[in-house]
């Protein structure tokens, strides 16, 4: 082999490292670490926080929904006056509904399932999936981390600036985000807003330049860009995918930061009658077009990691071979090439030549396809397998069930004439928490029960995982599923009240039934806070490969230290040879001397 | 009580002319979707009950048949990319301008936080110089005079506006030329199928045929500030003998306003600032 060589990882270095390491004072080990199993615990930290923040959130939002008019219970009496129609209350405004969905949308998406997906995955994963002891820019790896924090507090601040929070969508369209009728070098919601999401997109730009790296230069010994674990093959290509498409957003924020604080018009048109008086010159389509441009691949961004986590989870325990390997590369491939031509479909009412609505639609609809094969491959591999139920497969199982109907809700709006009654109701709001939290989050939560093991030394109860799995599938469903006949009826996003209008009266009942399972799911997670703090000081001590997992990360120690493997890792085989005939184990690890031959597409274990 | 499970239930009810083959086109996917999903979801359960762990059975350690990889490729891309090009035909009759039908009424529109506006050509049918008919009226629009409508213009001595409604006569091919005049708005009648979005600075082509009369809603569909809840308007399809009879009202009421503003000349500039 002759890529041996080229792969092959200066690996006697680590063992002087980690003598060095002993002395660190405690802030160079837990806070400004370059471990990057201390970055991912970090990011998965900080994420968890603005999970709850940015689901309480959604629950007010919920509750507006539901019961317009009616105060918020128990917390609505502590709301500041700005949020509240009068202090004390507890009555919402439009103002705060508009502030919260903003919210709602940017949290989740930036530091929530983008931190969780590529940020705490990614830098767990890869060096200890690729069998090396670290990331090869372990410094950049830290500054990475270290821009999610200050851009929390800064889209946070927001509620101190004169008008509240940002308030234009997470999308942010100009010309409503762009005119603030405030004078220059005024920090409003939406400057911060814009800030915090620039500093964000560059630290994705950093976590992915150091993904290709690591990926390309510190395999271990023997592994072959085609031995590795799709779950590294899809982080790698979503660090691709972010490094080339966030820096056309952090573009797109910056004309209209400027346009925020220094009232330039990149984005205003002549012959606006505001109170304001810049303007002109601009086009506000283009910002959706450049936004879009990245905005689209992040979905894939905030997908694909996942979708390698839950191939590993199901092939393991199927106790089988991923089926297709090959395909399943090929296809996170063609799904993150496609992504990057098909932005329009956002836009197909926008106002855009119409022509590019019909391009648009036939690059989007063909993503169907590599979508398809993907789900295909997930059942391939549970074909005569040997499925064991643990939470981790559960949860993987929920995501391939859930991608499914998020996939193809997705058909609908891919056919620019259906769109036209669907666009901006709540059928796309159903869609995108159908792929965003029925596929991303089901797909985090299967590489936190399957990873946590190796994270943190300690088991995950295992029945209180299927107890939060279990809750969650169906508040989860109970919300969002009835969110599709809304967008039927006709039932607009973003709206404070809808029983303003006649046709939407009807919807009512199925409002408040949304809310039900809201509050439910929302509620749910408080299992998972729960087994992870019980676990993590009264857990069952994990052994070194509870799974009997192929992949490198289990030849390492249970919670594993600085520089991760205690022993030399070479690598004799792909990751998924699982039940191989002729040999007593069901499992045969990347790591084990051994040699096989393949026929036809079995694999014999040949002494 | 209708069921969540089906979404063809749901729509309201349709009154266009091309809202028909959406709705059909959406049926066609929902149906296609159905099927898919049954394949998917009938699959999944019977491996997970079929193949589940049992004591002294094993994996079958298989990585994959080239054969089902290529089928399962080719296959979708035969029924996805079929249900594009259909969809492609209906997109060209409904939004590209080339295949507009000819107008027989022709309104312009303008959203503003957070009324809609609507400007009539009047009883000669025929717009005065304004914002949409010549560039340079662009310069004239004001919080007062929304269209940048030019008072001197004869033509346009019938023009009048109505705000948060409008009329439109049954079973005619209605072009409404939408813009605005601050942010994003989106024009969306869903019982007629349409939804536009309006730019500040272009004049965007909305066009349909209603065939039933009665009183419908228009709604905004684009987040455009914390009044997008209520931006909200009615519109009523009257026979074409209602319609000209309201036209013509409409028209005379105006025109009889503009002659009394003539005649005092002071109050002229209230009612058409072409003040800079």
């Amino acid at each position: 082999m002759s890529t041996e060589a080229i792969a092959h990882s200066p690996s006697h270095e680590h063992v002087h490292e980690e003598a060095h390491h002993h002395v660190l004072p405690w802030y160079r080990r837990y806070l400004f670490s370059t471990d990057h199993k201390v970055i991912a615990k970090q990011f998965m930290l900080t994420s968890f926080i603005f999970l709850f923040i940015g689901g309480a959130f959604a629950l007010i939002i919920r509750w507006q929904l539901a019961y317009p008019g009616k105060p918020i219970p128990v917390i609505g009496a502590l709301f500041p006056s700005t949020w509240v129609t009068e202090p004390g209350s507890g009555i919402i405004t439009p103002e705060f509904f508009a502030q919260l969905l903003t919210m709602h949308g940017s949290i989740m998406i930036f530091f929530v399932i983008i931190p969780l997906a590529v940020g705490m995955f990614g830098n767990f994963c890869i060096p200890l999936m690729i069998g090396t002891n670290d990331m090869a820019l372990p410094r950049l790896n830290m500054w990475s981390f270290w821009l999610l924090p200050p851009a929390g507090l800064i889209i946070l601040t927001g509620f101190f600036t004169p008008s509240g929070y940002a308030a234009a969508g997470w999308t942010s369209y100009p010309p409503l985000a762009a005119q603030t009728g405030y004078p220059t070098f005024t920090f409003t919601g939406q400057t911060l807003w814009l800030i915090a999401v620039f500093l964000i997109g560059f630290s994705s730009i950093m976590g992915g330049v150091n993904y290709i790296t690591t990926v390309l230069n510190k395999r271990a010994k023997g592994m072959r860009l085609f031995d590795m674990p799709l779950t590294i093959w899809a982080i790698f290509i979503t660090a691709i995918l972010a490094v080339l498409g966030t820096p056309v957003l952090a573009a797109g924020l910056a004309m209209l930061f400027f346009d925020n604080f220094l009232h330039t018009s990149f984005f205003l048109p002549d012959n606006l009658v505001t109170s304001s008086k810049y303007f002109g010159g601009g086009q506000p389509v283009l910002f959706q077009h450049v936004f879009w441009f990245y905005s689209h691949p992040a979905v894939y961004i905030m997908l694909v990691p996942l979708m390698g986590v839950v191939s590993d989870v199901i092939s393991t325990f199927s106790r089988k071979p991923i089926f297709g390997y090959k395909a399943m590369i090929f296809a996170i491939a063609s799904i993150a090439g496609l992504g990057f031509i098909v932005w329009g479909h956002h836009m197909f009412q926008s106002g855009m030549n119409p022509l590019l609505g019909t391009t648009f639609m036939l690059s989007t609809i063909v993503i169907a396809v590599p979508s398809a094969i993907k789900v295909f491959n997930w059942l391939g591999t549970l074909w005569r397998g040997n499925i064991h139920y643990s939470a981790a497969m559960l949860s993987a199982l929920a995501f391939v069930s859930m991608f499914i109907i998020g996939g193809l809700s997705g058909v609908f709006m891919a056919s620019a004439p259906v769109d036209i009654y669907i666009h901006d109701t709540y059928f796309i709001v159903a869609h995108i928490h159908y792929v965003l939290f029925g596929g991303s989050l089901f797909g985090i939560f299967a590489g936190l029960y399957y990873w946590f093991p190796k994270m943190f030394g300690k088991m995950l109860s295992e029945t209180w995982g299927r107890r939060h799995l279990f809750w969650t599938f169906i508040g989860f469903n109970v919300c969002f599923f009835p969110m599709h006949v809304l967008g039927l009826g006709g039932h607009m996003r973003r709206i404070y009240d809808p029983n303003v209008y006649d046709f939407l009266k009807g919807l009512h009942p199925m409002n408040q039934i949304i809310t039900y399972g809201a509050f439910l799911l929302g509620f749910a997670q408080l299992i998972l806070i729960g087994n992870i703090l019980y676990s993590l000081f009264f857990g069952k001590k994990a052994s070194r490969n509870p799974w009997h997992a192929n992949s490198l990360e289990w030849a390492a120690p249970p919670h594993p230290g600085h520089g991760n493997f205690d022993s030399d890792i070479t690598v004799y085989r792909g990751p998924y040879e699982y039940s191989v005939a002729d040999r007593e184990l069901d499992y045969w690890p990347q790591w084990e001397p051994g040699k096989a031959i393949s026929i036809h597409h079995h694999t014999i274990a040949v002494d | 009580m209708k069921s969540v499970f089906d979404f063809l239930g749901w729509f309201p009810e349709n009154i266009s002319t091309f809202g028909g083959e959406l709705d059909a086109l959406f049926a066609i996917i929902w149906w296609v979707c159905v099927g898919i999903f049954f394949l998917t979801f009938g699959l999944m359960a019977i491996f997970m009950i079929v193949y589940r762990n049992r004591d002294g059975h094993r994996g079958y350690n298989y990585h994959g048949n080239n054969i089902l990889e290529i089928a399962w490729t080719i296959l979708p891309t035969i029924l996805f990319a079929g249900i594009g090009l259909y969809s492609n035909e209906i997109w060209e009759v409904t939004k590209y301008s080339n295949r507009n039908p000819k107008p027989d009424v022709e309104i312009l529109m303008l959203g503003k936080q957070f009324t809609w506006m609507f400007l009539y050509p009047g009883a000669d049918g025929k717009f005065g110089r304004n914002a949409y008919t010549d560039r340079t009226a662009r310069a004239d629009m004001s919080a007062t005079n929304p269209f940048g409508r030019d008072s001197l213009d004869p033509a346009g001595a019938d023009d009048f506006m109505v705000e948060n409604q409008f009329r439109v006569p049954v079973n005619a091919n209605v072009v409404v030329r939408g813009s605005t005049i601050d942010v994003l708005h989106s024009f969306f009648l869903p019982h007629a199928r349409v939804k536009q979005d309006v730019i500040p600075g272009t004049w965007m082509n909305i066009w349909f045929n209603i065939f039933k009369t009665g009183k419908y809603e228009l709604a905004c569909a684009e987040l455009c500030g914390s009044g997008h809840y209520a931006m909200r308007a009615e519109y009523q399809v009257l026979s074409n003998a209602d319609y000209d009879a309201w036209l013509n009202q409409k028209s005379a009421e105006i025109k009889g306003m503009n002659a009394g503003v003539a005649e005092e000349p002071a109050a002229a500039d209230t009612t058409a600032p072409k003040s800079m």
